[in-house]
């Protein structure tokens, strides 16, 4: 398998794609958190994210300068065609593991 | 209306993380932070927002993704953190090539700093070690020392000791004083185990109260801290002392016998006073009981100061508003003074008794601020001169390390990276010479520690000692470094391509301003070692009033009691001496069993007040003794035998006779003294006749004048003094023969006079080889700079020499024109030097009273001496460059 995707880079390439023209900084950590219910330093997000657009799963361009921010500008993503092959392949995954589960997977009542 | 300003991310937060992302792209990430930062605003406090601000201002920069960023952002496309480190190894791989290089370089730079570091080191030991006396004491902060300063008369006394009853009665008129105790110094004890036959003399022993331990943190070992001293007749030894008489067995109960007299009960046994203590005690005497010490304590009036009075005050209690009231409290019990008398008390602190005080009737000879400043100024000195070697040289090298300069900068090196590099090389070669330092100081130790008469020890143990020591060579790197590296790294890459290497000559200027400053310092050090020497010798050889030389002193001569009149007269009969006498008063400070007392005194025919009392030492002596030390007898005679009114007799100083104004034929005029011993009974008067004047000789140290003193007969018996004529050899054989009979068991132990004599004056002494040896030090390491400085310009100057010579000029010429260069600076150097040595010599002598005359002598040797040290120096590479053959030189390039 090409380019191992972990589990919070599944999770950040998902968003992104759920963001769609949205997807910055703020909004994918705000995103994640809320979803996920769980807390994320800007840090371990943008590591993250630098991590994938080394593997050219993300690609990413500046947007314009408003009067938020102080005027800095945000830095947008997209997935790559790469990106949805790995989330594709990913997923593959999952579905043939959970056919093969021998367990029941179904939650009990 | 008052507006609350926005709300700010904080500020500190955000410049350092701007500071730290240097010149990568962050926009976006900073922009995340701000937005952030507002977001929170509105879910929570403004205090947790800031918190947050810096959560994430903080993971992100340990982040990847701003490494990486900042890796991107690097001038050099491939620039990375790695390539960063190897450059590092490459500067000090290229460091240690051009130490390697230049060989002699090195060994001068490491040299120079290791023996200045080592000095530093040693001379940082013996501060620190000053500095910790006392400290050991638990209460140290509250404990504090009574000392009494008066003037009645012409008798004026400031000193560490005070009045028996000084103790008793501030404890009972100040409630804030928690405790008090007492000294007693009586000097020295010969001492036995009751069930021994074998005396052993004991130096350090003192008398004190039972409130000892309460004051002082001394661990008692063995007995009862509390109860220990409080009963008659007992006292508490040291560990060692215990050891030395009872060995392993427990000594307490046990009974030791002092000068054969005094049956003393080991009541408690403690472990030995630290080095770092003011006062050392193997034995402590109780003040209870009716021993005549004791009753000495006892005393109620507020005379005879020879007791050193410690106060312990409670906690928080203000030694300030006390010392308010100490002057009232005198009153009380001293009366008023009058006329131009004063009198008054103070209570210096424990830490300070140490390094801040120098009076009468000290327990210990004291350390000395003064000597703390001068050595730290010392080491300071050494140090710059090794630092400036370092400095010198590495300009003066420049011209190997322009081109290495020239083409890194063309490659892409900027000053920043430049300037590190150098001070790296810096860093090497204090880091090695730091740790030949710590090396050569651990050899030297021995000898420092003998000649300051501390055991000083390299702390090897502490981690403290190595990070201090760090701390250190990073500093001195900065220093010797910085300027050499903003010299170097200041070349222009075109003219250094280009060859243009010639030194600048504002280099050359500074390079001579260090050197001067270098030579300065030397022959400072210089004069101040022939001064300090001089009056040393001065003061041995002044004439003294008295003969010292050729006299043996047998100590402790109570031990011989009853016989020790029988022993005179034996001594007397052997061939070779010329006389003996037997008496405890020898005209040497601290020499002395019996400690000094003064005792006041009036002329006949006057009334007994404070106007007319003189303080005069009293000794008593024998009738040989003015014979014997050869004393100068100005009027009248000496005592003698066939006088037997000489007992009610006096033979004065002529200070004394001065003092009373006894007028021009003073003989047969008679003075008198209270009668009553320690209760002064001014109404029954005892009459001296004064029989003869000697002139003033002197008997304590020539640090002081001559005091005023009184010769009478009596019978005190510390020593047997010898004079003798050839080797006395034979006369000390003989000597112990007959000690031994009459004697037995006591030790047998004998001096000359000439050599206790000079005991006095161990501290200057010690200060003069010390000074002498700093000297010798700041001299070697600036010699061993100006040799390598020499060996650069002479090579600068190759093509000119050749040039010179191929002109026809003399090797004799051109020597005289490279050391010609060198002998202007060392004459500047004099020319600094001599009047800041003259005010430093000035300064020292003023604690003199009689002082050698260093005349100009002194300047012009300490001059000459450096300039043939640098002559001799830099001759070496003069005549190599003078004496080269010019084909050669002119040819190279």
């Amino acid at each position: 398998m090409k380019g191992y995707l972990g589990e919070f880079e599944e999770l950040v390439l998902l968003t992104i794609a759920s963001l769609g023209e949205n997807a910055y900084g703020v909004a994918i950590k705000e995103d994640i958190e809320l979803r996920a219910d769980r807390s994320i330093s800007l840090g371990a997000l943008h590591s993250t994210i630098t991590r994938l657009e080394e593997k050219k799963f993300i690609r990413s361009w500046l947007g314009e300068p408003t009067q938020e921010r102080g005027g800095r500008r945000k830095r947008f993503f997209e997935l790559t065609h790469q990106g949805k092959v790995a989330l594709h392949e990913i997923k593959a995954l999952r579905d043939e593991l959970w056919k093969l589960s021998k367990t029941t997977l179904t939650l009990a009542k | 209306m008052k507006t609350t300003p926005p709300v700010k991310p904080p500020r500190l937060a955000d410049r350092f993380f701007k500071w730290y992302c240097n010149n990568a792209s962050i926009e976006d990430l900073h922009g995340d932070l701000e937005e952030l930062f507002f977001k929170n605003l509105e879910k929570m406090s403004v205090r947790r927002a800031k918190w947050r601000y810096w959560q994430h201002v903080l993971s992100l920069i340990f982040s990847y993704a701003l490494r990486r960023r900042k890796e991107r952002s690097a001038v050099h496309p491939f620039a990375s953190s790695s390539v960063q480190f190897s450059m590092l190894l490459s500067y000090l791989k290229i460091g240690c090539r051009s130490l390697v290089r230049n060989k002699s370089y090195a060994i001068v730079n490491i040299g120079g700093l290791a023996i200045s570091g080592a000095v530093g080191l040693i001379i940082l030991l013996f501060i620190a070690q000053e500095l910790t006396y006392d400290r050991h004491n638990a209460n140290a902060d509250r404990i504090y020392r009574l000392h009494f300063e008066h003037r009645y008369g012409e008798n004026y006394a400031h000193m560490a000791a005070t009045p028996a009853i000084a103790a008793s009665a501030l404890q009972q008129d100040f409630p804030e004083i928690e405790s008090t105790t007492r000294f007693l110094d009586y000097g020295t004890y010969l001492v036995r185990p009751a069930d021994s036959n074998e005396s052993i003399k004991e130096e350090h022993v003192l008398w004190t109260d039972s409130t000892f331990f309460k004051i002082f943190s001394v661990n008692v070992l063995e007995g009862n801290a509390t109860k220990a001293l409080t009963h008659p007749y007992s006292v508490a030894i040291s560990k060692q002392t215990a050891r030395k008489y009872f060995g392993e067995t427990s000594a307490l109960g046990k009974s030791l016998v002092l000068d054969s007299r005094y049956h003393a009960n080991v009541t408690a046994v403690f472990e030995d006073l630290p080095s770092t203590s003011h006062f050392h005690a193997d034995i402590l005497i109780s003040l209870a009981g009716d021993w005549p010490a004791a009753r000495e304590a006892q005393a109620t009036v507020f005379s005879n100061n020879n007791f050193n009075t410690y106060v312990m005050l409670r906690p928080g209690a203000d030694v300030q508003a006390l010392e308010a009231r100490l002057p009232r409290f005198l009153e009380k019990y001293n009366g008023p003074s009058k006329g131009g008398d004063f009198a008054r008390l103070e209570l210096m602190p424990l830490l300070d008794i140490h390094l801040h005080s120098q009076l009468n009737g000290e327990l210990e000879a004291n350390g000395s601020i003064t000597y703390i400043y001068l050595f730290s100024t010392v080491a300071v000195f050494v140090l710059i001169i090794a630092c400036i070697n370092f400095m010198n040289l590495s300009t003066a090298q420049s011209t190997q390390r322009a081109r290495e300069v020239g083409i890194r900068k063309v490659l892409g090196s900027q000053r920043a990276n430049l300037v590190g590099q150098f001070l790296l090389e810096s860093v090497i070669i204090t880091g090695v010479g730091f740790t030949v330092a710590l090396g050569l100081a651990g050899l030297l130790i021995p000898i420092f520690s003998n000649l300051l008469q501390k055991p000083l020890q390299l702390p090897l143990t502490e981690p403290g000692f190595y990070a201090l020591l760090f701390g250190a060579a990073l500093i001195v790197s900065v220093l010797a470094g910085a300027y050499p590296s903003f010299f170097l790294s200041g070349f222009k890459p075109v003219n250094v391509l280009k060859g243009q290497t010639t030194l600048s000559g504002r280099g050359g200027m500074l390079r001579g301003g260090l050197v001067v400053f270098q030579f300065v310092i030397s022959i400072f050090l210089i004069v101040g070692a022939f001064t300090v020497t001089k009056q040393v010798a001065y003061i041995q050889n002044k004439k003294l009033g008295f003969e010292k030389d050729q006299v043996l002193l047998i100590k402790d001569a109570y031990a011989l009691r009853p016989n020790s009149g029988v022993f005179k007269t034996e001594v007397e009969k052997m061939p070779g001496v010329r006389s003996a006498t037997v008496s405890g008063f020898i005209p040497v400070d601290r020499g002395s069993d019996f400690p000094r007392r003064d005792r006041s005194f009036w002329r006949e025919g006057t009334q007994a007040s404070s106007d007319n009392l003189v303080n005069i030492q009293t000794w008593s002596v024998d009738v040989d003794y003015i014979t014997t030390l050869n004393m100068n007898v100005i009027a009248g005679r000496g005592f003698s035998k066939e006088f037997p009114s000489d007992s009610i007799a006096v033979v004065l100083n002529k200070t004394s006779a001065d003092r009373f104004g006894l007028g021009p034929d003073p003989i047969g005029k008679k003075i008198a003294t209270f009668s009553g011993g320690r209760v002064p009974d001014f109404d029954h008067p005892i009459f001296y006749t004064v029989v003869g004047i000697v002139d003033d000789f002197h008997f304590s140290s020539l640090k002081e004048g001559i005091a005023p003193l009184g010769l009478f007969l009596g019978k005190s018996d510390g020593f047997v003094s010898v004079r003798f004529d050839g080797d006395p050899r034979q006369i000390i054989e003989g000597m112990e023969a007959t000690w031994k009979r009459m004697a037995p068991g006591q030790p047998f132990q004998y001096s000359f006079l000439d050599y206790e004599f000079g005991r006095m004056y161990e501290s200057e002494q010690r200060l003069a080889r010390m000074f002498g040896i700093f000297a010798a030090f700041a001299v070697i390491i600036a010699c061993v700079g100006l040799f390598a400085l020499t060996a650069y310009t002479s090579q600068q100057r190759t093509k000119e020499i050749g040039i010179r010579k191929v002109l026809g000029a003399s090797v004799a010429s051109i020597v005289f024109l490279l050391s010609g260069e060198f002998t202007k600076l060392i004459v500047i150097s004099f020319v600094v030097a001599a009047p800041l040595a003259w005010v430093g010599v000035r300064w020292w002598l003023e604690s003199f009273t009689y002082k050698a005359e260093v005349g100009l002598m002194v300047y012009a040797a300490a001059g000459i001496l450096v300039l043939v040290i640098a002559w001799l120096t830099t001759w070496y590479h003069s005549y190599r460059a003078a004496s080269a053959d010019p084909v050669k030189s002119i040819r190279t390039e």
